[in-house]
């Protein structure tokens, strides 16, 4: 948070100093356009619109920084999350620096904000890859956006690493050459907590998700691997995006007798269905929500009502896999919070690009391109980066967690949780209590 | 009770229980749109400002949220009656057209700086929880609250509008502005009690969603929407009106919600409301005019 | 061509305007500067795709879009003073429509377009004779009802739409021919105004909007003409849509529905100026230009500073940039501009 107000003070300032200059700048954007059509050798300085952090006093990289662009929902329905990503970005881009840069050469970020608007994703990457001649991208937050911006990427043939999306929609398709994906897709999401019901010996499961692609894509997911594991689905239903009561949809799920209740979900539905869960006294042997249970917040605005809660994590902050100690200890340092997992994606993604032209020892974007469809490779996520025939990522694994008297604890698979680490089931009816 | 019984005795209830709460807002909204004829874009944006007050004092100094509420309307009264003097006066008797655009940047300004000033995490107020169970049926204690609380208000509102000598003058300048300046009614200052009192009341009902929903930015969009469903359905400018259409859309959704699906229960609304306009464009309870 | 029509706002600005300066005598600029600005003007957006970048073609194109749906918006609101909120509703229909049939039945996207448009006036005409016999808020509401509605019934309608799933368009989108497109679309809404404009047509809706019953009274057939300005006025951002949605090659309900495609709409006429030919083009193409501009460089603060920017427009330019320039008498108060 207190980033975010330095950020707000600097757009102040900017703000002052560049209200007279807007026409100005408008005039210049125009000049740009000859320059981008040339190729003018000379890198324009691309000091608009990047927050990003100042150059490292590390010293050693020297020569025309290498330019990476990205777009990420800093405002808009996504605010919330991006944010994380893009701070992710911000540190992997000073660390980099401080360790003598890429091939030599210092890395300097665009970030630009696409407010959670596909279309407008669309069109930053291509005036970042036209405009600003970036030399690499790394990928938007959000499937819907980061669906349309795959075109763009194919377009110029730019490998780009999908860091914050997951719907297997991005790769289903089949066509695309130039998507790879960073962490499990949205369908694997529930893996762990279905194989927990499965040996808790539960038969019955209602899967309810909020009606967008992301949510959506969880709960399909969920229905077939519950299928899979012999589980019966005794109730499928989606609800309305900012959805402001679920009440309804509780007494259905009730009704069903559903041992289990899965939830396709951002935070704040996930917060309302539990809060409302409560209030109609209804609890399910085990609850478990997509996106909302694994963030800090979850546990904050319900306090002891959250626990019991399961959710599917990407990464959490205890993991030990090479580097992630110190990427959490830099993290806080440098933004002043914990990471969050899509923090932890967005650097993923950072350290698989910086793999992939070290190996490759340039920025030839087609050689690069070829060596992320076939490496293998340990970053901070759990299990390793490797991608199927499309691009899709089959190496990582989904990590799951449980609510415990207040706090978070990964408790699948097995080899990750900590010593004595383990789920507590059945979820105890709400009078009973502490 | 039989199984299926207790079950709809449920849906009621939890409609009921949330339409009070719409009826805070819609009555605020219904209340500007009858005294000066513009329909206010912002509204929902004010319940969010209230909502975020509410979670400011609980957060920092451990106000509970009722105590709040009685310190949160009286400021938002203020702040209302402000952006009627800077503001909204000047498309008072304007074509819709300005007064619904003039409204818009409103509330894009507001949604903009509570972006800014708390940030667009989700945040919450959990002051009461858990619920009571009479006979089979569980009642949510924080809904419960916000319930009696939003009806107190109705009623307190209610009375002023038809009891104390200022409701009436508001009321007379509703029906018709220029007869009540002949009649020696500050027409101008019935506008400034206005809008303060129609953001108060957003401001309560913000301060009561915040008890049992989450907060972000935004989150007045959702709300707004209902709320046009609300005075539509029960006639614009009409504040009976505007209390039933909240408690029939409250337990219309919830019925659809639960017949069919969530979803469903949104387009609920709508219709019902659009079909009400094109038979009788008047609203349900209101006179048509 | 010269006879002086009040804009909008005008009316409620004559009290006002008895104190301020007199209204300087309309200038009227030589008809070889309208002609040289108006080829100008051709010239760029045509010569656009050859000497710009990618990004700057496909900004192109969302202006385009813009003055699009703010033209085709002006023809029924601007003119008949019936304010829609059913452009959201009318994209995302066009966006659907183009969607499916390039990817279910193979349309070429130029087809897809043209059905799109035509669907969306057929909807237009199905929509609009209910509910253009509401008046003033009534029918602003009830169309903002109806563009949630479509939302809604293309996300439950899932073995037609997918639903939240959205659509992916495979990526074959010619950039430039799509530019040219929307090129060819904004300029026909406009010119489409500009012909009503000029016309008895015209005169006829400007009379339905400054009183409509007295225009019945004179023998206007106002039913006949509202539904048909509403027709014409939905086919456009049918159409858009359908490029759009070519464009960007994924679309879902929420985006496509977005209530924000009306009201940006509405904000960009307004800019301009409501009820003229010219003032709606400005407007979309300048609002959405400044806010490209703003939230590239401010993106914390931008909807603070696009909300700050609409409120100076309604309490500083009643009647948009054009009623500005007219005020001060540097266009002539035409109805052909």
């Amino acid at each position: 948070m207190a980033g975010r107000k330095g950020q707000t003070r600097r757009e102040f300032l900017q703000l002052m100093a560049g209200i007279g200059s807007a026409a100005v700048w408008v005039a210049c954007s125009g000049s740009a356009v000859q320059t981008g059509r040339t190729g003018a050798s000379a890198p324009a300085p691309a000091s608009q619109a990047t927050p990003a952090s100042a150059p490292s006093a590390g010293g050693a990289p020297s020569g025309p920084p290498i330019k990476i662009g990205a777009s990420v929902s800093v405002t808009g329905s996504n605010g919330r999350t991006g944010l994380y990503q893009q701070e992710a970005y911000q540190l992997w881009e000073r660390q980099v620096n401080a360790r003598g840069g890429l091939l030599g050469r210092p890395v300097q970020f665009i970030i630009r904000d696409d407010q959670s608007d596909a279309s407008t994703g669309q069109r930053l990457y291509e005036q970042l890859i036209t405009d600003d001649q970036v030399d690499l991208i790394l990928g938007p937050y959000s499937s819907q956006v980061t669906q349309a911006v795959a075109n763009v990427a194919e377009k110029y043939r730019y490998p780009l690493l999908s860091a914050g999306a997951s719907a297997s929609e991005i790769w289903s398709h089949g066509d695309r050459r130039y998507t790879f994906g960073v962490y499990s897709i949205a369908e694997m999401y529930f893996t762990g907590v279905l194989e927990i019901a499965q040996r808790a010996g539960y038969r019955t499961v209602a899967i309810v998700s909020e009606d967008t692609l992301f949510p959506k894509s969880t709960a399909q997911g969920a229905a077939k691997l519950a299928r899979e594991k012999g589980l019966q689905v005794v109730l499928e239903e989606q609800y309305p995006a900012r959805v402001s009561d679920v009440s309804s949809l509780i007494q259905k799920v009730k009704a069903s007798g559903a041992e289990v209740l899965v939830g396709g979900s951002y935070l704040p539905d996930a917060l309302l269905i539990t809060r409302q869960a409560k209030d109609l006294d209804y609890s399910p042997k085990l609850m478990a929500f997509s996106v909302g249970a694994a963030m800090p917040d979850f546990g904050e605005a319900l306090g002891k009502d959250a626990d019991y809660v399961f959710g599917p994590s990407m990464w959490e902050p205890e993991l030990t896999t090479p580097g992630n100690q110190e990427f959490v200890r830099e993290y806080i340092a440098m933004h002043g919070r914990e990471p969050d997992y899509h923090s932890a994606t967005g650097y993923s993604a950072c350290q698989v690009l910086e793999a992939a032209v070290k190996a490759v020892g340039s920025l030839d974007r087609e050689r690069i391109r070829d060596w992320l469809a076939s490496a293998e490779l340990e970053t901070v996520l759990p299990g390793k980066y490797k991608v199927d025939a499309t691009g899709m990522q089959v190496g990582h694994e989904v990590l799951t967690i449980q609510w415990q008297n207040g706090s978070k604890v990964l408790v699948w698979p097995p080899k990750y949780a900590a010593p004595g680490a383990t789920y507590k089931l059945p979820t105890p009816p709400w009078s009973q209590r502490a | 009770m039989e199984g299926w019984a207790l079950t709809l005795v449920q849906v009621a209830i939890s409609g009921v229980l949330l339409g009070a709460v719409y009826a805070l807002l819609a009555i605020g909204l219904n209340l500007i749109f009858g005294v000066m004829r513009i329909i206010n874009i912002a509204h929902g944006d004010l319940l969010m400002l209230g909502a975020y007050a509410t979670f400011w004092l609980f957060t920092l100094w451990g106000v509970n949220p009722l105590l709040a509420l009685v310190a949160v309307s009286p400021g938002m009264f203020l702040l209302g009656v402000a952006l009627q003097r800077v503001l909204v006066d000047r498309v008072v008797g304007q074509p819709l057209l300005s007064s619904l655009l003039l409204t818009f940047g409103l509330s894009s300004l507001l949604t903009g700086l509570a972006l800014n000033l708390w940030t667009a995490n989700y945040r919450s107020v959990p002051a009461f929880s858990g619920s009571l169970v009479v006979g089979g049926v569980a009642v949510s204690i924080p809904r419960l609250i916000a319930f009696s609380v939003a009806l107190a208000i109705t009623a307190a509102v209610y009375l002023f509008l038809t009891r104390a000598k200022l409701g009436k003058a508001v009321r007379a300048t509703a029906q018709n502005a220029e007869v009540a300046l002949v009649c020696g009614i500050d027409v101008a200052r019935i506008r400034l009690l206005v809008f303060g009192l129609g953001t108060a009341l957003a401001a309560a009902a913000g301060a009561l969603l915040a008890v049992i929903y989450t907060i972000y930015p935004e989150m007045g969009r959702a709300f707004l929407m209902k709320a046009f469903a609300i005075i539509v359905l029960g006639g614009l400018g009409s504040f009976q009106g505007a209390f039933l259409g909240a408690l029939a859309l409250g337990v219309a959704e919830a019925f659809a919600g639960y017949i069919w699906n969530t979803q469903i229960a949104e387009a609920v609304a709508y219709v019902v409301f659009i079909g009400v306009l094109l038979v009788r464009p008047g609203g349900l309870f209101g006179t048509s005019e | 061509m010269a006879e002086i029509v009040e804009t909008p706002r005008e009316a409620a600005a004559e009290e006002t305007a008895a104190l301020a300066p007199r209204v300087r005598p309309a200038f009227a600029p030589p008809r070889a500067l309208v002609l040289g600005v108006l080829a100008a003007v051709a010239l760029v957006a045509v010569a656009l795709p050859f000497v710009a970048t990618a990004y700057v073609v496909r900004l192109g194109f969302i202006l385009l879009l813009w003055v699009a749906l703010a033209s085709s918006w002006n023809l029924l609101s601007g003119y008949t003073g019936y304010v829609s909120f059913g452009h959201a509703g009318f994209f995302g229909l066009g966006a659907y429509t183009g969607a499916l049939l390039i990817t279910r039945l193979g349309w070429p996207w130029w087809l897809a377009g043209l059905a799109a448009g035509g669907l969306g006036m057929l909807v237009g005409l199905a929509v609009g004779w209910p509910t253009l016999r509401l008046r003033g808020p009534y029918f602003a509401v009830a169309l903002l009802g109806l563009s949630e509605v479509a939302r809604i019934v293309a996300t439950v309608w899932e073995p037609l739409t997918r639903g939240g799933l959205g659509i992916t368009l495979p990526p074959t989108a010619d950039l430039v021919a799509d530019y040219y497109a929307m090129l060819a679309l904004a300029v026909a809404a406009t010119a489409l105004v500009w012909a009503v404009a000029r016309s008895r047509l015209g005169l006829r809706l400007l009379a339905i909007r400054e009183d409509e019953t007295a225009a019945e009274v004179v023998g206007v057939p106002t039913t006949r003409l509202k539904l048909l300005v509403f027709m014409l006025s939905a086919g456009f951002p049918g159409i858009a849509g359908a490029l759009y949605a070519w464009e960007t090659s994924f679309i879902d309900p929420g985006t496509v529905f977005s209530v924000t495609w009306s009201v940006r709409t509405i904000a960009s006429a307004m800019f301009g100026g409501a009820g003229t030919v010219v003032g709606p083009v400005v407007g979309a193409l300048g609002l959405n230009l400044l806010a490209e501009v703003l939230w590239v460089r401010f993106p914390f603060l931008h909807p603070v500073l696009f909300g700050a920017l609409i409120i100076v427009i309604v309490v500083f330019m009643p009647g948009g940039l054009m009623g500005l320039a007219q005020r001060r008498g540097w266009l002539p108060r035409s109805r052909a501009w």
